[in-house]
């Protein structure tokens, strides 16, 4: 069968529609990268040339000054410390937990099965900081706002049923031959999830947890509300920064830029694990 | 074409083992049973302590009247009965911003969806070059924190420096100075672009790993019998890819109904009445004006409101077979 190295089909398939898919491709891929060059492009500038009724599509005279300024600031290291703590607690716990309710799901028929997945669907629903005043009513009561654990805790709800339905979903994507043909071979339930299930659903914890942390990452609202200035996330700085700056667009974009760059990272670092479905080539031999 | 030499291979399976009798099964499923609630356990007991109960509080809550003194002192609130909801039924800025969160919910999922399906399928078809250029730009976008990428179109469209209004007066349109949130449709726009652009890469990326699911004998076979590209993807790659479309569509309705960041970002986080979304409306009553019974009645309604979305769809869900 005629195919490219990676498998796609080329039987029926035109050269002009090619040229024309990738220009598609092409043109889409600059649009939206625009913005993101944007920020780049502004945090790079000197202030006269970010407030310039004719934008220069690269920074003329190339300065740091927006990042010396945005990293100057008292608060941006413990800022970027909590943030990396509470982010990392959250994610771990909501992978633990969640994996082990997802395996019941997908791979258990049991009495209450539909009630827990009725459960998971709908507590996405609950718009989170409509919660904000009773959480901080019991937080307080045990002595756990403004800190870093206490955020954590509800970072781990935030991100609990997502990960669940979602590991869900990769599980039940493993087909149950498997785990019937090593049952058959002389497997225990144990030894199916070690050998068979938690291999398989890699590619769907690497993807699941990148979820977790920019999720958690990202929030400022519920910090914000929580905790006092010096308990802060980066995003929530970034949005003191803001108010206090007002519209001062280069050191705003190198603040941007500053916060970003961890989930950037870690992002490119394992996306190639993303999208990777291992499932298709375990059938496959 | 392993795949068919191994499948025969457990078929037989069920005739060799001898039939189990009715109390072995039961006596199993019972096991299976505990098994599952104690993994089951740990999510459990999260949500009803951080979620079920703060739930239960914001509902009593909504039928009180709690403003600052009662949060300071810790006195119990006043009961109110149902006067907050009246007070929000009977209003019209409260409808107002009902209506236009339902608009924007429908108006960007029918955009991104959409979108991020083109996309996927767009990138299956372009070469390889291409589309590692694609992913990296959608990377990038993912990536990007919300509020950061918030802070970002606000940049693009201000009114004097923004590069927007120089592209366009370049063009030949006279949008020097021209303020993007004077007109709501305008506003609007630019939030609703600001939400597709971001959403398409969770979108694009998912359902694009959804489609290496769809097998390729399938598609092969339907090329060979004459299927044209658009038979091929109603009747195979679509049915095949609908519960994860369902999954990532009715997660984009979720998102977008609770817009928050974005339209609280670009308006300096001070939303004017035309931008304000249940969210913001909710949280601008109860942490911006003290009025915390009210804003909790607000967050009550908005919980029936998608309940209703979510009952429907997961009744489609049991329905279609996805959840088995």
């Amino acid at each position: 069968m005629a195919r490219h190295d990676d498998g796609v089909i080329t039987v029926g398939r035109s050269r002009t529609g090619t040229f024309f898919a990738n220009a598609t491709g092409i043109v889409f891929g600059l649009i939206m990268i625009f913005p993101v060059y944007w920020v780049l492009n502004t945090a790079f500038k000197p202030d006269r040339e970010v407030r310039s009724f004719t934008p220069t599509f690269w920074p003329h005279d190339f300065t740091l000054d927006n990042f010396k300024s945005a990293l100057g600031e008292e608060l941006f290291i413990p800022s970027m410390v909590n943030g990396l703590i509470i982010t990392a607690m959250a994610v771990a716990a909501a992978l633990v937990v969640g994996f082990l309710a997802a395996l019941a799901i997908a791979r258990f028929s049991f009495y209450g099965r539909k009630a827990i997945i009725l459960v998971v669907l709908a507590v996405q629903l609950v718009p989170f900081l409509a919660l904000l005043i009773p959480l901080f009513l019991m937080l307080q009561s045990v002595n756990l706002t403004n800190s870093l654990v206490g955020v954590a805790l509800v970072y781990l709800v935030l991100l609990l049923p997502y990960t669940v339905w979602t590991l869900r979903g990769f599980i039940s994507g493993i087909p149950r031959e498997l785990d019937e043909a090593a049952m058959i071979d002389g497997c225990t339930r144990a030894q199916v999830f070690w050998r068979i299930i938690l291999p398989l659903t890699g590619p769907g914890l690497v993807a699941t947890s990148v979820y977790g942390f920019i999720q958690a990452w990202n929030e400022f609202i519920i910090i914000n509300t929580l905790n006092d200035p010096k308990n802060q996330n980066l995003m929530a700085w970034l949005l003191y920064n803001q108010t206090e700056r007002g519209t001062a667009w280069g050191p705003l974009m190198a603040g941007a830029i500053i916060t970003s760059i961890p989930v950037v990272v870690f992002f490119l670092l394992i996306q190639r694990n993303i999208a990777t479905g291992l499932t298709a080539g375990a059938v496959k031999g | 074409m392993h795949a068919v030499d191994s499948r025969p291979a457990p078929a037989p399976a069920p005739q060799a083992t001898p039939p189990k009798t009715a109390k072995r099964v039961r006596s199993r499923s019972q096991r299976d049973s505990g098994v599952a609630w104690l993994l089951s356990l740990p999510t459990l007991l999260i949500l009803i302590a951080m979620l079920g109960y703060p739930l239960y509080r914001m509902i009593v809550l909504s039928f009180q009247n709690m403003r600052l003194r009662e949060l300071f002192s810790g006195a119990t609130p006043p009961w109110a009965g149902v006067d907050q909801y009246t007070k929000a039924l009977t209003d019209s800025v409260f409808w107002g911003v009902v209506g236009r969160t339902a608009g924007f919910t429908v108006v960007s999922v029918t955009l991104s969806v959409l979108a991020g399906l083109g996309i996927a399928l767009l990138m299956r078809r372009v070469t390889r070059g291409v589309r590692m250029f694609m992913m990296i730009a959608m990377m990038f976008v993912w990536a990007l924190p919300q509020l950061v990428a918030a802070q970002a179109f606000r940049w693009l469209t201000d009114s004097d420096f923004g590069v927007l209004n120089y592209v366009l007066t370049q063009l030949g349109l006279d949008y020097s100075t021209h303020s993007w949130f004077v007109n709501p449709w305008e506003g609007w726009a630019v939030i609703t672009a600001l939400v597709v652009w971001a959403g398409i890469p969770f979108l694009a990326i998912s359902l694009s790993a959804g489609l290496t699911q769809v097998p390729k004998e399938l598609l092969e076979a339907a090329t060979v019998d004459g299927a044209n590209p658009w038979q091929s993807l109603r009747n195979i790659t679509l049915p095949i890819l609908k519960p994860l479309l369902m999954i990532v569509t009715t997660l984009s309705v979720i998102w977008n109904f609770g817009l928050f960041t974005q339209n609280w970002a670009l308006r300096d986080g001070h939303p004017e009445p035309v931008y304000q979304t249940l969210a913001t409306y909710s949280y601008t009553q109860a942490f911006g004006r003290s009025i915390y019974s009210y804003g909790s009645a607000i967050s009550v309604i908005t919980v029936l409101l998608m309940f209703g979305v979510m009952v429907f769809y997961i009744r489609q869900m049991f329905k279609i077979g996805e959840v088995d």
